[in-house]
């Protein structure tokens, strides 16, 4: 028998979502919810951000992040719009994009924190109303309403910051 | 010199079949092919193969002659490929029942992708009842002329309305001339009450015409009421339907219909049903319903299963294309291949201890059964089988990635299916917090107004013991839609 960490309730062994509360209660410290190629980059400090933006560029996607802590690229998929947040094992909250690999928990990322959405060539961020706040360029969004995203722009969710790189700047 | 026929694939056996199942097989066949009732072009000579097939196989001596001449059985070049993927690595050795969740995929081999999907042949059953003056009949009417000019000219297309009897407004043709067929729809007018076999039946009778092989033989029902004491009747005929290769798909409009009854009713064809709770958005789901058809390779893919003692079928739900729950019995009607996408179905299994106690414990012994139109060969039956090891410890491995998705979504939904048999059994009280529950989970899914018309729900419970018929039928499709995959866009 498992039981639920948020009801109580005994489900049989090999559940993975409570019957009762929709809780997920399998064992599964490592989900993401999109398979990312999360290529790191060996970057020389010189020329990094060049480098970063080639190598975004060659990528064939409409956005990549750049995870300015790691230096990681996360080239989003072809889908026009993704949920940033972190994936937590008491609740079945599905991010697009899980974060729990770059220190999401420590710095501050919301379950569902941000959402990146394109509409034709414009792209748009919002924050999800997440604890820490979601800023672009150093200022804090409000929450749920939309703002335009540039190529090179900074985010930062919480303490997580995030480059932009479009693919279309 | 000519090949021998295959004469299993002819008959859709597998090469161990018993002399029973031969002759079942023969007789099916030849219910649906039997030259007094069908007149399509070739089927005769397929009659007489069958014919022979039976005659061959189901004499002793000449069934081992001819299974000497045939050659090795090899595993068929299938034009499709499956596979199974299983939440767990393998099952553990315990004293209780555990569970154990399996996604079939089934996918179509790529050179399919290059083949032109078949042509249809459809039938379009309107509901021209009163209750769908109120502007409905007029969007029913440009959303029938939109499907009708989309049709490809190896199409066929019939039209048929119903009230309280059921006329045939475009009889089963190619649509040759548009504009003709655009007048007639336009002179449709609401009146009378809703008899759903009615329609139902003329709908059938049109695609009959011309039902073959060779073409994607669907009926679309599209009704906004009700029907009353002819249920029992058009399930029948669903069944009819459904050994003639002909699917059925029903859309809803508004919340009066019977939602459980149209499940029903398309799940014995591996068809599928969908909630239109706008009438402006009745044009976009039957479009995409014609969509969807004009991209079908195989109607209906059936799995027949052989019941495993201790290893019970659970739950089953396509989780795409079309997502639905899947009634569970000999023979599953899984639903449509599609040329460009997958077929996938989420199995719950409840593994009894008894299975555990053997080193590999078998969860399904079955075969998959489908035609595909395009191709003028019969494809014999697949054998498929689940099958899990068993150990003592449980492995460390996560669910796969895809389970995981298709299961955190498919759990909300499964959350108002609990509390819609809880309200019929009077526990109003569970019921109404499994409402609270899927409102928390859809609140943090982001899902926020589906979760709001979940809270009410709860409300509208502990007042007044029942769910409304609009919040239902919102709550249930909306859950549903949610496992749906995200269309993808075209890119920049």
């Amino acid at each position: 028998m498992i039981e639920c960490p948020n009801c109580q309730h005994n489900n049989l062994d090999g559940t993975v979502f409570c019957s009762e509360c929709g809780t997920q209660v399998s064992n599964s410290h490592s989900i993401v919810t999109q398979n990312i190629a999360a290529d790191s980059l060996p970057l020389s400090p010189v020329d990094r951000k060049q480098t970063t933006e080639a190598y975004a560029k060659s990528l064939d996607t409409w956005a990549s992040l750049h995870l300015l802590d790691s230096g990681q690229i996360l080239p989003l998929g072809d889908r026009t719009e993704f949920t940033l947040g972190r994936v937590s094992e008491a609740q079945p909250i599905m991010p697009d994009i899980d974060l729990t690999p770059y220190q999401a928990y420590a710095s501050g990322v919301s379950r569902l924190h941000t959402v990146l959405k394109r509409e034709g060539k414009r792209v748009f961020v919002m924050d999800l109303g997440s604890s820490n706040g979601t800023y672009l360029n150093g200022k804090r969004l409000k929450p749920n309403v939309d703002q335009t995203l540039n190529h090179g722009d900074m985010l930062a969710l919480g303490k997580l910051k995030i480059q932009i790189l479009l693919k279309n700047p | 010199m000519a090949k021998t026929p295959d004469y299993y694939a002819i008959l859709g056996v597998t090469r161990d079949a018993p002399q029973e199942e031969i002759k079942r097989a023969y007789l099916e066949a030849a219910q649906r092919l039997h030259p007094d009732k069908n007149k399509a072009v070739g089927e005769t000579e397929i009659f007489l193969e069958v014919q022979q097939a039976y005659e061959t196989l189901t004499n002793a001596a000449r069934r081992k002659k001819y299974d000497a001449s045939l050659p090795q059985e090899e595993q068929p070049s299938l034009p499709f490929n499956y596979k199974a993927y299983y939440s767990r690595p393998n099952l553990v050795r315990m004293d209780e029942a555990q569970m154990l969740y399996i996604l079939l995929e089934i996918a179509p081999q790529e050179k399919l992708e290059e083949i032109p999907a078949p042509p249809l042949n459809v039938s379009l059953v309107l509901d021209r009842s009163t209750s769908m003056k109120d502007g409905k009949m007029d969007v029913l009417k440009s959303a029938a002329i939109k499907v009708m000019q989309n049709l490809r000219s190896q199409d066929i297309f019939s039209v048929v309305t119903f009230s309280d009897r059921a006329e045939v407004l475009i009889p089963a043709s190619y649509p040759y001339d548009k504009r003709k067929l655009e007048s007639r729809i336009q002179m449709l007018q609401p009146s009378g009450a809703t008899e759903i076999f009615q329609g139902l039946q003329a709908g059938y009778d049109e695609i009959q015409r011309n039902v073959s092989q060779e073409r994607i033989d669907h009926i679309i029902l599209l009704t906004d009421g009700h029907t009353y004491g002819d249920e029992q009747q058009c399930l029948d005929l669903a069944e009819r339907a459904a050994k003639q290769g002909i699917g059925i798909s029903a859309m809803g409009i508004g919340k009066e219909w019977n939602d459980t009854f149209l499940d029903t009713l398309a799940n014995r064809t591996g068809g599928s049903s969908r909630y239109i709770a706008r009438k402006e958005d009745i044009q976009k789901f039957l479009v995409e319903k014609f969509e969807v058809l004009a991209r079908t390779l195989a109607d209906d893919v059936v799995l027949d299963i052989k019941k495993i003692p201790g290893a019970e079928m659970a739950y089953a739900f396509r989780t795409q294309p079309e997502t639905g729950p899947l009634p569970i019995e000999d023979s599953i009607h899984l639903g449509p291949l599609l040329q460009d996408s997958t077929l996938h179905v989420l199995f719950e299994y409840r593994v009894d201890a008894s299975l555990t106690k053997q080193d590999v414990a078998y969860l399904l012994r079955g075969q998959l059964k489908l035609s595909l139109a395009a191709l003028p060969t019969p494809i014999p039956p697949f054998k498929i089988e689940f099958s899990r090891e068993v150990k003592d410890e449980a492995g460390k491995e996560p669910p796969p990635a895809l389970i995981i998705q298709s299961l955190g979504k498919l759990t909300l939904y499964r959350m108002q299916e609990k509390a819609h048999m809880e309200v019929e059994q009077g526990q109003f009280e569970l019921a109404a917090q499994h409402m609270k529950n899927l409102a928390t989970s859809l609140l943090a899914q982001g899902e926020r107004s589906l979760a709001r018309t979940a809270i009410i729900e709860a409300e509208n419970i502990v007042k007044m013991q029942s769910f409304s018929e609009e919040g239902s039928k919102e709550i249930k499709y909306g859950t549903r839609a949610l496992i749906m995959p995200q269309e993808k866009e075209q890119p920049i």
